[in-house]
């Protein structure tokens, strides 16, 4: 019987009903609030109900984790449960353990040629990339124009030594005005120490992809952090400060006074309504000397996982999901930055905050891509900050160092 | 599940010529068997809900996992070389040392005064002790999240207090740093920890003291024997059975907790208010097998708990 | 406050002339403190209170009370569906008490009335039971469910809860049942009662303040676990209250007045039913821990 219900439905719809089917499984991060409007539930419910549509052989389950609950990813990797694309970290670790396509396997040329070339650059392992960048931002400075008026300071800082100042004179305002906020706590520590660390001609890595993270230039660079904490120009404790929950939403409240931050800031500071458009400046961070002359970009990145053995379906999805509308849907959702070419140029044509995070991607500096990046990356989450306050720097940063070329 | 519990079961109960107790004669095998209805299901659940994952721990110290969970293939011990190597680990195993002595210490002792105070009668005894109830109530998570709170340093209420007090001069600074100081964490995360357990300890030790015979306190009030020598030399002894199996418990909770350090300071700055077990969730971020290590040796920790306990209580004489 | 409860007593004593009028001091003294020390265990709570009516724009103003309070805030999460979590919250804590009461009754009756091969073994088996907790070793619950395809399913979570907390119900019914005199049963059993029916009719009621204790016990652990239910749990709508609530600590913003809303609906109920068996929970432990 089923095989005759088969057979006459065959040249129909797209072949069996039985064998024909594939169901995707869908991993990906909640960039709103779980269960709110903007969970990015109804983001993705969206696109893969607009896919099905289109291709109703094909469907695609979603599983949104919050942010906060991401270690369910990792006890899932672990025990072998494997999503078919998972919208997370960097490809390099996975692909080191073969688990991963190719990203030419599942993704067209046309939706390859399309990504922006510095990220697309990131996905590569000895050549070959097992991923595609989805969504990303840059990083800049923004300062509370009200606090600044409050203080007296003419114009936004250019140098440290202009933060240092800028930040002594916020914090004398009292009130619990905080000068500079210094986020080094486990949630992002790497990208704000990176930040200063590029302000100083350093790196997690020296000019020919070696881990140098106990570099000269890195160690002064922690000393002059040391010194503001200890001047009180910034929070009290940086090494257990988050960014988001802590300084981004005391830059929203209106108590912090600069603050490294990407367009995902904006959204906290519409919410908190304390500051409008015209309270707060964004610039180029401040380096030793100057500003610095690349901004420090950062992506998050779709992988596609072997064992279910679907590519050709995935490729159908991902060609699907990474239309420009998609792309700048998910932009004005969060306020974050696409990750091809297309829908940059129309979302720079459309949204002036964007077109000027946009302006600075093409010249980024990235992240290290060695295959123990995400390993090494939770390490340096978890003590880096304790370099800024109180334990000396040479000995953190020398122990890092040891850390990620044993590693490796 | 069924089929563990009569495997572990027969495994631990080969009796084929013990004495008959029934005046009915069973096989040897029959009455090997007869608990089994009666502690196999119990026993079954043990096995499969707390036994398994401990073999799976163990498993997983031998092994070696990415940062992202994926295994990567047998690490031999080197999860235990490593842990050993940790800059941080001796740190942190003292720290968990002061940490459940200063915890159950506490707890234990203004319990005793707790529970003799709630003991006597007075108008209103049942509304006091219901407040008592609360933080027994309300999950650990919570209460550690609202002590959080209370000492945010943007607008902590315990700050806003200190503020009127003078004892605080600004918000966001210093003064108001106390859970991102490491010093200061720890002593907050072993206040909140107190805090939570006396209700257990001091209900435990309510029910001990009411279990004590008044005749016994008549006797000693004949004897002349003043409130505090009475306190000391009757009430005190006669609670050692209670005494022991609240502090038991402490100690296990205290050791094991995880709550309370994660959400005040997450074990920072670094690993600098971190007990074993927030150590242990620290490394899992960076390598799950290194983790394991840390539960294994965690493991060790307990079991050397349980026989000090075993051989202060004299459980084995004990039971007839 | 152990002195002024214990010296009281013995200045009353001593000065036979004052001894009318220090009684009612005492009692004074001794509920004063009594208050003042139910007060100190209730702040924290209050507080979660004051915050969960804080409108949005009062959350972080320096002050012990908003202008005014806003009773959206709880109206706000239960349409979220906060009513669904409840819900999964009761069948975990119902579902958990209830396999521990069915496996811990008769483990304990055996072991508190019979000696067998092994019994040492499993009370042993059990006090080290007793020790673990499902933080310690989380990464080997989630792969044990996952074999047995278990994740996302309530029923795990039912299983935890209930394996963890074992322990302790047994060690509390063994004492009890071990302190009833096997006198009463054997009356029972003359009287034409079989063994199990004895048990039913006589020995279970006799231990239900063992048992009401177990069973609180064991509800409000299951109530309130955290970390596992996390590991375990993906779908929104098999998330307990106390995964939910934590949902409120977002990526960007913590919505403390959500959080502390969720945790208010959250622990009421336990408080009530702690409150209304609170004289029973210390005739409970008296047999338990005095053994």
């Amino acid at each position: 019987m089923a095989l005759t219900a088969c057979s006459s439905s065959g040249s129909k719809s797209s072949g069996s009903s039985s064998s024909g089917n594939v169901t995707l499984k869908l991993l990906a991060p909640d960039y709103g609030t779980p269960g709110g409007p903007d969970s990015s539930q109804k983001y993705w419910q969206g696109i893969v109900d607009d896919f099905h549509k289109a291709n109703p052989t094909i469907t695609v389950q979603v599983q949104i984790v919050a942010w906060t609950n991401w270690d369910q990813v990792a006890t899932q990797l672990q025990n072998k449960q494997y999503p078919d694309i998972l919208l997370g970290d960097a490809p390099q670790e996975l692909a080191a353990s073969n688990l991963l396509y190719p990203l030419t396997d599942v993704m067209s040329a046309s939706t390859i040629s399309n990504l922006i070339p510095v990220f697309a650059k990131q996905e590569e392992t000895d050549g070959v990339a097992y991923g595609a960048p989805f969504t990303t931002s840059s990083r800049a400075l923004f300062y509370n124009k009200k606090l600044f008026a409050a203080a007296k300071i003419a114009s936004p800082p250019k140098t440290w030594a202009d933060i240092q100042t800028d930040a002594a004179k916020i914090k004398a305002l009292g009130n619990g005005t905080i000068g500079y906020g210094l986020p080094l706590g486990p949630e992002e520590a790497q990208a704000e120490a990176y930040l200063w660390m590029l302000g100083n001609g350093g790196g997690y890595v020296d000019s020919s992809g070696k881990y140098d993270i106990n570099s000269a230039n890195n160690i002064e660079t922690f000393n002059f952090l040391t010194s503001m904490v200890k001047a009180g120009d910034t929070e009290p404790s940086p090494a257990t400060v988050n960014r988001t929950k802590d300084i981004w939403a005391g830059f929203a409240d209106g108590t912090v006074g600069m603050a490294g931050g990407s367009g995902a800031l904006i959204p906290s500071i519409t919410k908190a309504g304390k500051l409008t458009k015209d309270d707060y400046g964004v610039v180029t961070m401040p380096g030793k000397t100057g500003p610095l002359t690349q901004a420090l970009a950062v992506h998050d990145d779709i992988t596609a996982f072997k064992s279910g053995g679907h590519a050709a379906q995935i490729k159908q999805f991902l060609d699907f999901a990474y239309a420009d509308k998609y792309q700048i849907q998910f932009d004005n959702e969060y306020s974050l930055l696409p990750a091809t070419t297309s829908a940059s140029q129309s979302l720079s044509a459309s949204d002036p905050v964007a077109a000027g995070f946009l302006a600075t991607v093409p010249n980024a500096v990235v992240y290290p891509t060695n295959s123990n990046w995400d390993t090494l990356k939770s390490k340096i989450q978890q003590t880096i900050g304790t370099a800024a306050q109180g334990t000396d720097p040479s000995k953190v940063l020398g122990a890092l160092q040891t850390f990620a070329t044993a590693n490796n | 599940m069924t089929q563990t519990t009569h495997a572990g079961v027969r495994g631990s109960a080969p009796d084929p010529g013990g004495a008959p107790r029934r005046p009915r004669r069973k096989g040897g095998l029959v009455r090997a068997l007869a608990p089994l209805p009666w502690i196999g299901p119990a026993t079954g659940l043990i096995l499969f809900v707390v036994i398994w994952p401990v073999i799976a721990m163990f498993q997983t110290s031998r092994e070696h996992y990415s940062s992202l969970g994926v295994l990567v293939g047998s690490a031999g011990w080197n999860n235990f070389t490593r842990l050993f190597d940790e800059a941080d680990l001796g740190g942190v195993v003292v720290r968990t040392v002061v940490w459940v002595v200063a915890v159950v210490g506490a707890t234990v002792l203004i319990s005793l005064g707790v529970a003799q105070l709630f003991n006597k009668e007075f108008p209103g005894r049942r509304f006091a002790r219901w407040a008592l109830i609360a933080p027994w109530a309300a999950s650990v998570v919570m209460t550690s999240i609202i002590f959080k709170w209370m000492l945010d340093p943007n607008n902590g209420v315990v700050y806003v207090l200190l503020k009127q007090l003078g004892l605080v001069k600004n918000f966001n600074t210093n003064d108001t740093n106390w859970l991102g100081d490491p010093t200061t964490a720890f002593w907050c995360a072993v206040f909140v920890a107190v805090f939570v357990s006396i209700p257990f300890t001091t209900y435990a030790l309510l029910a001990g003291l009411q279990a004590v015979p008044s005749d016994v306190y008549e006797a000693a009030k004949l004897d002349g024997a003043n409130p505090l020598r009475t306190y000391w030399s009757v009430t005190l002894p006669l609670l050692r059975p209670a005494l022991l199996v609240a502090a038991l418990i402490n100690v296990m909770n205290v050791f094991n907790s995880f709550p309370i350090i994660w959400e005040l300071s997450g074990g920072g700055p670094g690993s600098q208010s971190a007990t074993t077990t927030i150590f242990m969730y620290q490394l899992k971020q960076s390598s799950i097998g290194e983790a394991a290590a840390m539960s294994v040796v965690n493991f060790g920790f307990i079991i050397v708990i349980v026989l000090l306990f075993l051989r202060a209580s004299k459980w084995n004489s004990a039971e007839d | 406050m152990t002195t002024q409860s214990i010296a009281a007593p013995a200045r009353s004593r001593r000065r036979p002339a004052e001894r009318r009028n220090l009684p009612r001091l005492r009692t004074v003294v001794l509920a004063g403190s009594a208050y003042v020390i139910g007060l100190v265990f209730l702040l924290p709570y209050i507080e979660m209170v004051i915050t969960a009516l804080r409108p949005a724009g009062e959350i972080k103003d320096r002050d012990y009370l908003p202008h005014h309070f806003d009773f959206s805030n709880f109206t706000n999460i239960w349409s979220t569906g906060l009513g669904t979590n409840l819900s999964v919250s009761l069948e975990i804590a119902v579902g958990s008490t209830a396999l521990v009461l069915l496996v811990a009754i008769p483990a304990a009756y055996y072991t508190a009335r019979r000696d067998f091969r092994g019994k040492k073994v499993f009370l042993l088996l059990v006090l080290i039971t007793q020790m673990f907790q499902p933080t310690a070793m989380i990464v080997g619950i989630y792969r044990e469910f996952l074999t047995f395809n278990m994740i996302d399913s309530v029923w795990a979570l039912i299983l935890v809860n209930a394996g963890f907390n074992m322990a302790f119900a047994v060690w509390i019914l063994n004492a009890y049942f071990g302190a009833i005199p096997k006198e009463i049963e054997e009356a029972a059993v003359v009287d034409g009662c079989s063994r199990i029916g004895a048990m039913f009719r006589v020995i279970i009621p006799l231990a239900m303040p063992g048992i009401v204790t177990a069973l609180i016990f064991t509800f409000i652990a299951a109530w309130n676990e955290f970390i596992v239910a996390l590991t375990l749990i993906s779908s929104l709508n098999k998330q307990p209250l106390t995964v939910k609530t934590s949902d409120y600590i977002g990526q960007y913003s913590t919505d403390w007045q959500h959080l502390f809303a969720g945790s208010v609906i959250a622990t009421i109920p336990v408080i009530i039913l702690f409150a209304l068996i609170e004289g029973k929970v210390v005739s409970g432990l008296t047999s338990g821990s005095v053994k």
